[in-house]
């Protein structure tokens, strides 16, 4: 199987190698920018198969490099960011950022959104079965199985699970849940999230009380987990 | 359309004081002297002088003689007279009128003056009352705008010096007066302009040490330099420029204070933390010079030690750097907190992950109450709270502790719990601990903590409405309990029914 190619943009320079050595050390083949000029001309050259993208470059913001690539490429893209830059985050999430990742972060943390990242998500029209961990999905039929076990959903809770389980293992922000399942007229109606949510674990969660599959992303958006549940097999 | 009927009047005055005064000799002339009946002209010519003004008295005494003269002094029925006595009697009625009339014009004159001096005096005061409660330069405008208006009954336009040092129009101009009032903001005096029956008049708002602005009237009556509505306007403008100065000066000494509070707070936590910065750096550099330097000669378990201290220094600076972040936000002068309806659960969750991957840390018990409802919070900084928290209660219980956290829904807020079984805080030290750098007496210099922890929980859970209080939990050790209020009541989505 090919490697993947990754371009790292970060204007850092021990940052950008330290990233860049762990991803070669996983294997794969890296290109590095440390500018959102470099990056664009990079991707240009050759589409790389994601990017990861510091959103404090000196010369463009990390949401307008975001948007440029956007409006010509659809590989994704993986956000890295200072924790104090949420609001930034989210509206990297929402303008087309495939996933964030905080600083300081930990290395298995990364490679871990990477993977999901490099995995596509699953379009709409596509699949009528998903498989997530222990979830299963019937889309044309409305059914979920959690661990084996047919449960009952209600039309609204069917349509949040199948936005999380079609972006497995990646944020999905407020606003990106509530557009696909509320419409964009309650793009701030955080609560329905908050309630549904809540609905939701209780009917797939082993202990609602300590999730493990819906992960909270605090002030972005939820995470749908396809691992670290016991048992649990791989998504795809 | 005023003076016109005012003169009318006048005349109607005039011409039925001398009907009355000679009808009235007319009928008396048989039965008394012809001294008397001068004395009754007299009497009305002083009558209506002091009425009246001085031209129309002069005119009417003039009338009243020839009068006089016709009905009375021999010969009868002719404009003529023989006698000294007659000539001095109808001077001496002349003169009464003059000097009647003018003197009482003179005080009714005085008495306008004073009567509009003292409006003046009183639009002056309400007006420069009323610009000493403006706390900013767009409330003087508004207040200068409506007082104008109202003074002069004219179209009023303001201008006023932006920081840039360009004019900023509070009302809508025309290209041509906007030139007149750079023109008089530039030369720093009046600037004049025709318009019609009325004028335009711009005057410089004229400060200490430059033009503030320009104020703009279009009047519907001309008015001359250094009338009194001249006068009452340049007062006015000069109140107005006070008024701007005061303001700005104001502005500029909070401005100062506030930097200087700020430059406190930051020499002293630079002070208090600049050690706590600088022990995990010394720690990380030397271990990983070690490591560069004599890598090789290092067993692979003492390499590996030399790197996992390297790793945890760093994340314990990355705590440190969070919460001094924190501190910077809360005790900027004003904090606008971004808040969401939350659920606690949630935000629990985000911190008991955060604080699990670190070493040494203790299983946690986790018990909340069932359907609690939404808390109105900024979700990062309440994690940051609970962080801290559980934080000092895995550090200060000591290992093998017993550390949980609790929330329920009481009353308009959720309470959240964060218990250990360990040593507790003793009483006299239960609120001393929430102040900046104070450690309790079980902590030690190498524990990694700085003193800041406790305080940022307060900040926080003030800045959302809550509060929060050490307590010794039941059993022993200590409890920290902070509120959160509640989020509220927005759109519910609407119950549905699951398919099957």
């Amino acid at each position: 199987m090919r490697r993947s190619h990754l371009l790292v943009v970060e204007d850092d320079v021990e940052m950008r190698g330290v990233v860049s050595l762990a991803l070669r050390s996983h294997g794969y083949d890296v290109k590095e920018a440390a500018t959102g000029t470099d990056a664009l001309s990079h991707i240009q050259a050759r589409t790389p198969d994601a990017v990861l993208l510091d959103l404090g470059l000196p010369d463009i913001d990390g949401f307008v490099v975001t948007a440029c690539i956007r409006q010509t490429h659809d590989f994704p893209i993986i956000v890295l960011s200072a924790r104090s830059e949420e609001q930034h985050q989210v509206r990297a999430l929402d303008s087309g950022a495939t996933d964030y990742v905080t600083k300081p972060f930990r290395e298995g943390e990364l490679m871990a959104r990477i993977r999901a990242a490099l995995r596509r998500p699953v379009p709409m029209l596509e699949r009528r079965e998903l498989v997530v961990g222990d979830l299963r999905i019937d889309s044309s039929e409305r059914e979920v199985f959690v661990r084996g076990v047919r449960v009952a959903f209600t039309p609204t809770e069917f349509e949040l699970l199948e936005v999380l389980a079609r972006n497995a293992d990646r944020v999905v922000t407020h606003r990106q849940l509530l557009r696909a399942v509320w419409g964009a007229e309650h793009l701030d109606e955080v609560r329905y999230l908050r309630v549904y949510v809540k609905l939701l674990r209780n009917k797939i969660e082993r202990n609602p009380a300590r999730p493990e599959r819906i992960l909270t992303t605090l002030g972005i958006g939820y995470r749908l987990v396809s691992t670290g549940a016991p048992g649990a097999r791989e998504g795809d | 359309m005023h003076s016109l009927t005012g003169a009318l009047r006048g005349s109607g005055l005039a011409a039925l004081c001398v009907a009355l005064s000679t009808g009235l000799s007319l009928v008396l002339c048989a039965h008394t002297h012809v001294a008397d009946l001068a004395m009754i002209h007299l009497l009305g010519i002083v009558f209506l002088s002091l009425r009246s003004s001085v031209r129309v008295s002069i005119v009417a005494s003039l009338v009243s003689i020839a009068l006089f003269d016709f009905f009375f002094i021999a010969p009868e029925f002719k404009f003529a007279w023989s006698d000294v006595e007659s000539s001095l009697t109808f001077a001496g009625m002349f003169v009464v009128a003059a000097v009647v009339s003018t003197l009482s014009e003179n005080l009714r004159q005085k008495e306008q003056e004073a009567r509009a001096a003292a409006y003046r005096a009183e639009a002056l005061r309400e007006y420069n009352l009323e610009l000493s409660s403006a706390r900013d330069v767009r409330q003087l405008a508004a207040i200068s705008s409506r007082h104008l208006r109202k003074l002069f009954q004219a179209l009023v336009i303001i201008s006023l010096q932006n920081a840039d040092g360009t004019l900023e129009t509070f009302e809508d101009q025309s290209p041509r007066s906007a030139a007149r009032a750079h023109g008089a903001w530039l030369k720093r005096e009046p600037v004049r302009a025709e318009l019609g029956s009325g004028m335009e008049i711009w005057v410089p708002l004229v400060g200490i040490h430059s033009t503030l602005g320009v104020v703009g009237l279009e009047v519907p009556r001309r008015f001359e330099r250094d009338s009194t509505q001249d006068r009452l306007l340049s007062a006015c403008a000069s109140q107005f420029a006070t008024a701007i100065e005061r303001v700005e000066l104001a502005g500029a000494v909070q401005r100062t204070q506030l930097e200087a509070e700020g430059e406190r707070l930051r020499s002293s936590l630079l002070s208090a933390v600049s050690h706590d910065l600088k022990t995990p750096l010394a720690t990380m550099i030397a271990a990983g010079e070690t490591l560069v330097a004599r890598g090789g000669e290092l067993s692979e378990p003492a390499a590996r030690s030399l790197l996992v201290s390297m790793v945890r220094e760093g994340e314990r600076l990355s705590r440190l750097i969070q919460n001094l972040l924190s501190v910077a936000r809360l005790e900027a002068s004003r904090v606008e907190l971004r808040r969401t309806p939350e659920s606690i659960e949630d935000i629990v969750h985000s911190a008991l992950e955060q604080f699990a991957g670190r070493a040494g840390a203790p299983e946690i018990d986790v018990d909340f109450d069932d359907d609690l409802p939404l808390v109105s919070a900024e979700p990062l900084l309440l994690e940051q709270v609970l962080v801290n928290l559980l934080e000092n209660a895995a550090r200060y219980a000591g290992p093998g502790a017993n550390v949980s956290v609790g929330a329920r829904h009481a009353g308009a807020a959720v309470s959240v719990e964060v218990a250990d079984d360990g040593p507790g805080i003793a009483e006299h030290e239960r609120e001393k601990v929430f102040e900046k750098f104070y450690r309790g007496a079980h902590t030690t210099k190498s524990d990694g903590g700085v003193g800041l922890g406790l305080t940022i929980c307060r900040a926080i859970v003030r800045a959302h409405g809550g509060a929060i209080a050490v307590r010794e939990r039941n059993g022993g050790g200590a409890l920290v309990e902070f509120t959160v209020p509640l989020a509220a009541h927005g759109h519910e989505p609407a119950t549905e029914v699951a398919f099957s």
